[in-house]
Parts: C-alpha cells; sequence; structure tokens
C-alpha cells in the first residue's frame, strides 16, 4: 500500500477538567493528539484553515508546528479545509460580486501557510442549499467560474489544488449538479474531493461518483453513515447537520455497524484507477454518543485489515 | 530482547456491569490491535456480567474457547495471559475469595486455577498472572514459607498445561515490600513460578521498579508497564480498607488518578531503565491504563510510547 498514505481529518476532542477541549488549548493536549494518532499509523493531518491562529500562537509558526509534527511521526499537513461562512452580501460562490472577496480572502489565508507544501485546499463549492436555493443553471456556473478562478490563483501562486467537497447539505449536491459543476469548472484549476459519508447521505454512490469523475479527484474523506436523508434534512434552517430532526449524529468511522459506505469497493476503484496519494480519515462530530479516540483507532484498524488487503 | 507488546482489556471495564457486550469487546479488541499491541491480557471477574472474567463465560457467550480464540486472532491480536486474584469471590464456586497464606485452601485455589491454565494452553499463552500476596496486615509469622508453598502448587499444575505461575505485586499487596518480595521468591521454585514487575504499583508502594528488576532479572517472566505520578508517601496503602480509601478514594490528598499512560508527563517511572535492564530479556510487556477515563486514549498513548521505547530503529 505504498502509493496511498493516511491522513487525519482533524474534528478532535479531549477530555479534561475543563470538559471537552481541543488541542488548540494547550500544548499538553497537543502533545497527547499527535502522539494518539501517529500511534495508529497516520502521517499526514489535515485542518481547518483558521487554526494557523492557534498554532502561530502555540508554536510560533506552522512552519514550527511542521517539524514539531515531524518529531512525532506525522510527516506533513496534507489538506486544509476552508473555513468560510458564505454571506452573499460578502462572499458566496454563487454571487458573482463577491467572487474579488473570495478570491483575495483565499489568497491572505494561504498567505499565512506558505512555508508549508500544502497539497488542497478543500472548499464547500456553494453556499447551504437553502441560502442558495433554488439552484439554477447560473447558479452553478457563477460557483464554477469563482473556484476556477481561486483555483489558478491557488496552484500558480502557492502551489496548492482548489478541491470542492459537496457536503449533502450544500446547493451543489444531486449527481446532475455535481457534474454541472465539473463540466463548467476548469479541469486544471478545480478538483473533486469525495467525502463518502456526505455523499451517501445525499442518496449518492460515492463510489459511482469517484469513478465518474476520478480524473478531477484530488483526495477522500472516508467516514461512514448509517443514514441517508430521508426528510429532505438538506433543507433544514438554519443547519442540517447538527440541527435536521432526523438524526442527531449523521457520521460514523469507517468500518461502522450498519455503514451504508461501500468501502472495500471504493478501494478496489481507488487501485483500479490508479489514484495514488493521501486518505484523509474523518469523524466529524465523533463526539455525539461516540468518542474520537476510539473512532480513530476503529478506523485504523479496519484500513489496515480490511482496505490494505485490496491495494497490497 | 525479544519484548512483545501486550495490553490489558480490563482498562476498558471499570465496574461490575460495563463492557459486558461482544460488539464492545471486539472494539476494545481492535482499538489495542490499532495501536501495535499484539497480545491482550484478560482479568479474572465473576457472573453474568463479566463474560471475559473466566473461561466457563467465555464459552457462554462466544459458543466455545476456541470460537473466541478465533476472533480475538482475526482481530489481529492473542490472548498473552490471565490476571486473577484467588482472593476475590467467585459466585460460580460459592467461594468468598480465598487466601494463599491459608495451606487448607490450597487445594481449592489449585482447583479453582486449573480451568485457567486449560484456558491458556490452548490459547498457545504462557502465563497465569496472580496476586502475589493479600493485603498488607494479613501477613503474619511463617505464613509467607505457606504462601510460597501454595504457589509452588499453583506453578506445578499450570505446568501440567505448559504455564508458568507469576507472582504480581500490587500496591495494597502485603509482597510490595523488598524483603517479603525477596523471601517469597525463595520459597517459590524458579522452574514453575516467575515475577511480574508492574512499574506503577511498585513506584506508588515506594519501591524502585528498575530495581526490583535487576534484582530478580533471572525471575521476571512477566511485565506489567504502566506510570504514575504519585508515591504513597505518608502509606496510606497499609491502612485497612486502603483499596476504599486510599486507591479508589485518593487517600487524604483526594489523588484522581494513580495510574497513567507510560511516559506521561511527570511520570515517576524510569521506563528507559527498564528497557536497558531488558536487554536480553523475552517475554511480554503488557502495558495498563487502570483508572483511565478513556481506554482507547490511554491504548494510544501506549502505543506511541512503547514503539519508541522498544523499537531498536527509533
Amino acid at each position: 500500500m505504498t502509493a496511498l498514505r493516511w491522513s487525519y481529518m482533524d474534528h478532535w476532542r479531549a477530555d479534561s477538567p475543563r470538559g471537552p477541549v481541543t488541542q488548540y488549548t494547550a500544548r499538553r493536549h497537543m502533545d497527547d493528539f499527535v502522539k494518539q494518532i501517529s500511534a495508529v499509523g497516520f502521517e499526514g493531518l489535515d485542518m481547518f484553515d483558521f487554526q494557523v491562529f492557534a498554532l502561530t500562537g502555540m508554536f510560533g509558526s506552522v512552519a514550527n508546528y511542521q517539524d514539531y509534527l515531524r518529531d512525532h511521526g506525522i510527516d506533513k499537513i496534507v489538506n486544509l479545509f476552508r473555513g468560510i461562512m458564505y454571506d452573499p452580501r460578502l462572499a458566496d460562490p454563487h454571487v458573482r460580486g463577491t467572487h474579488d472577496e473570495i478570491v483575495e480572502s483565499t489568497r491572505r489565508m494561504l498567505g499565512m501557510w506558505q512555508a508549508l507544501e500544502i497539497e488542497n485546499l478543500i472548499v464547500m463549492p456553494a453556499s447551504l442549499y437553502t441560502a442558495a436555493a433554488p439552484v439554477t443553471d447560473d447558479k452553478i456556473k457563477a460557483a464554477a467560474e469563482c473556484w476556477s478562478r481561486v483555483g489558478e490563483m491557488t496552484l500558480t501562486e502557492f502551489g496548492v489544488r482548489t478541491t470542492a467537497h459537496h457536503e449533502f447539505f450544500c446547493a451543489i449536491r444531486t449527481e446532475s449538479d455535481i457534474r454541472k459543476f465539473y463540466d463548467w469548472s476548469d479541469p486544471r484549476y478545480v478538483s473533486f474531493f469525495c467525502d463518502t459519508a456526505q455523499h451517501c447521505i445525499a442518496g449518492l454512490d460515492p463510489v459511482a461518483l469517484f469513478l465518474d469523475l476520478h480524473e478531477r479527484c484530488s483526495g477522500f474523506h472516508f467516514k461512514d453513515t448509517r443514514q441517508v436523508d430521508t426528510t429532505e434534512a438538506y433543507r433544514h434552517s438554519p443547519d442540517a447537520e447538527l440541527m435536521a430532526p432526523q438524526t442527531d449524529r449523521w457520521f460514523h468511522e469507517m468500518g461502522t455497524e450498519g455503514g451504508l459506505v461501500d468501502f472495500p469497493r471504493l478501494m478496489r476503484a481507488i487501485r483500479d484507477t490508479g489514484y495514488t496519494g493521501w486518505i484523509t480519515v474523518e469523524h466529524d462530530k465523533a463526539n455525539i454518543g461516540g468518542d474520537y479516540a476510539e473512532a480513530t483507532a476503529l478506523s485504523m484498524w479496519y484500513a489496515r485489515n480490511v482496505l490494505s488487503e485490496i491495494c497490497a | 530482547m525479544t519484548v512483545r507488546l501486550g495490553y490489558a482489556i480490563n482498562q476498558w471495564k471499570p465496574n461490575f456491569d460495563d463492557f459486558t457486550r461482544p460488539e464492545q469487546h471486539r472494539r476494545a479488541l481492535k482499538v489495542i490491535a490499532a495501536c501495535g499491541f499484539t497480545g491482550v491480557e484478560l482479568r479474572a471477574g465473576t457472573g453474568r456480567w463479566d463474560p471475559l472474567g473466566r473461561p466457563s463465560s467465555i464459552a457462554a457467550t462466544y459458543g466455545s474457547t476456541t470460537a473466541f480464540l478465533g476472533l480475538v486472532r482475526e482481530i489481529g491480536v492473542q490472548v498473552c495471559s490471565y490476571y486473577v486474584d484467588p482472593g476475590e469471590p467467585v459466585d460460580e464456586e460459592l467461594s468468598r475469595g480465598r487466601s494463599i497464606l491459608d495451606p487448607g485452601q490450597h487445594a481449592a485455589i489449585v482447583e479453582s486455577l486449573r480451568p485457567f491454565t486449560e484456558f491458556l494452553a490452548e490459547a498457545g499463552a504462557g502465563r497465569l498472572v496472580v496476586r502475589a500476596l493479600p493485603g498488607h496486615g494479613a501477613l503474619t509469622d511463617g505464613r509467607l514459607g505457606d504462601a510460597a508453598d501454595g504457589w509452588n502448587a499453583v506453578g506445578a499444575m499450570a505446568a501440567e498445561s505448559g504455564v508458568r505461575v507469576s507472582l504480581h505485586v500490587d500496591c495494597l499487596s502485603a509482597a510490595a515490600d523488598e524483603k517479603v518480595l525477596a523471601e517469597l521468591l525463595d520459597g517459590t521454585d524458579p522452574e514453575l513460578v516467575g515475577l511480574t514487575v508492574d512499574t506503577a504499583e511498585l513506584t506508588v508502594a515506594g519501591l524502585d521498579p528498575v530495581r526490583v528488576l535487576s534484582g530478580h532479572l533471572d525471575r521476571v517472566d512477566h511485565l506489567h508497564l504502566k506510570d504514575t505520578r504519585y508515591v504513597d508517601e505518608a502509606g496510606e496503602r497499609l491502612a485497612p480498607h486502603a483499596e476504599a480509601s486510599m486507591l479508589a478514594e485518593g487517600g487524604a490528598r483526594e489523588i484522581d488518578r494513580w495510574f497513567y499512560e507510560c511516559g506521561t508527563r511527570g511520570g515517576l517511572v524510569d521506563f528507559p531503565a527498564v528497557a536497558a535492564q531488558l536487554r536480553d530479556w523475552s517475554g511480554w510487556a503488557v502495558f495498563e491504563s487502570e483508572q483511565t477515563p478513556n481506554p482507547a486514549r490511554s491504548a494510544m498513548l501506549n502505543g506511541w510510547y512503547a514503539r519508541r521505547l522498544f523499537d531498536p530503529n527509533r
């Protein structure tokens, strides 16, 4: 499995005498976090772009943090997730008048990470479904234009690919709309990031989607779900991910009992299409009735004992 | 050095009615495997809510010993040892606990432990880890020799299955005393009875685990590795009901947690010195994280540390 490496997308919480905290609150929590993900075999780390502020405060710079990661067995920060709240008055991909701001704010943010060799900037390609509805071809075209511009900038100025991650509650969420988005965006500058659970919840087959878009695919979030959205939760306002009535927990670690994602089939597709590089494991909101540490260890048990044989 | 890395599964069972379902066992075993450990130590228990507590309970839950061991192997680990304290009650045997200090109870202890050795033999595991002596205060003149005789009898029974008995010293035990421990070992047959060094238990009791290890290296055949930030300097472990007042409640200092992952901040155990003693030693080093608020977290931290402690390539 040498052509594939495992990275960890950080949503971590640690127990502390002050209750649940993130590892960005104290160096001792950071030490424990990094040791834990390293212990189970991760070599890369993904995180939200805004963590640059916490890391700079804790380590002096993100470059220092990457050195620290290497000392603990984590080779690099692989991907950044753009933590931006869209607002049609300021920054919203389907509002063309805000594209300059999206490009500039992204440039500012990536500039803070310039010392590192980030591979992908992951973005939600459109705002919440409820904020963009009705979704029209023109809105999808506007989003495609937006990310083509951003992607050209990130690649040429920072060597970072811009890649789109379609949350189930995102405006570009159906198979046909996703297809249109990639048809209308520049393949040189906009990649596809396959989040297995998000597509599954949206009623799509993530394996079929990957096979369709594999030439554009620049990474994965491997996580599982036990539920398809059967209640139009994606329309739930103000939030579908944490507040929709259907469930209080959409996401589970891969290999979970009752999981809907067919990871072995996806792994075979990855092997057969010749994808190489990083696969990111994500446990989004595992603290809801679960535990980040356990979910992380269980995921890597699954990766090593079930999936690695497929790509051996 | 062939130190094999194991993990104690009892950390997942903080109370008698926790950790009862097979899917919980599978998750714990997968966590242990994912963290790089290849062995698992079971802990004896009693009653219907302790399905891993004794071979008969395992068979009742999983169908048979063979089925359980197959599941463990499929997950990527193997049973390496079983811990038993003969002083604990056994509902299945209508026993309120037995004392190795009482020669009249030796035969019952031998028979009580026999199923564990047979289970270990089927698992291909070689260590029955036992509590060496009951708590402080129980030991009176002459009884140490009786205890040694008792362990020799258990050792002889275990040897029939190719299993060695290994004496474990916890901080509350009367054996947590260098002189007592040396005499107990002197009284037992080195061919049948070994010693488990538990780094944190000895440290809490005021002993130096490196010194104990080096002093009895020829008898050490099993390890329990965990860390601590505290020594019981006030001798609270010697008081009656110390398990409740000192170990559980934390004593006068109200210590929330006596035991920590190896390499914890402020840890008192000198693990590099322990590893140095083990240069020519072979056996299972079972990592523990009793009193942890999060077993998976502790297993991961111990896994990280274990690799650095015992991997010569690092």
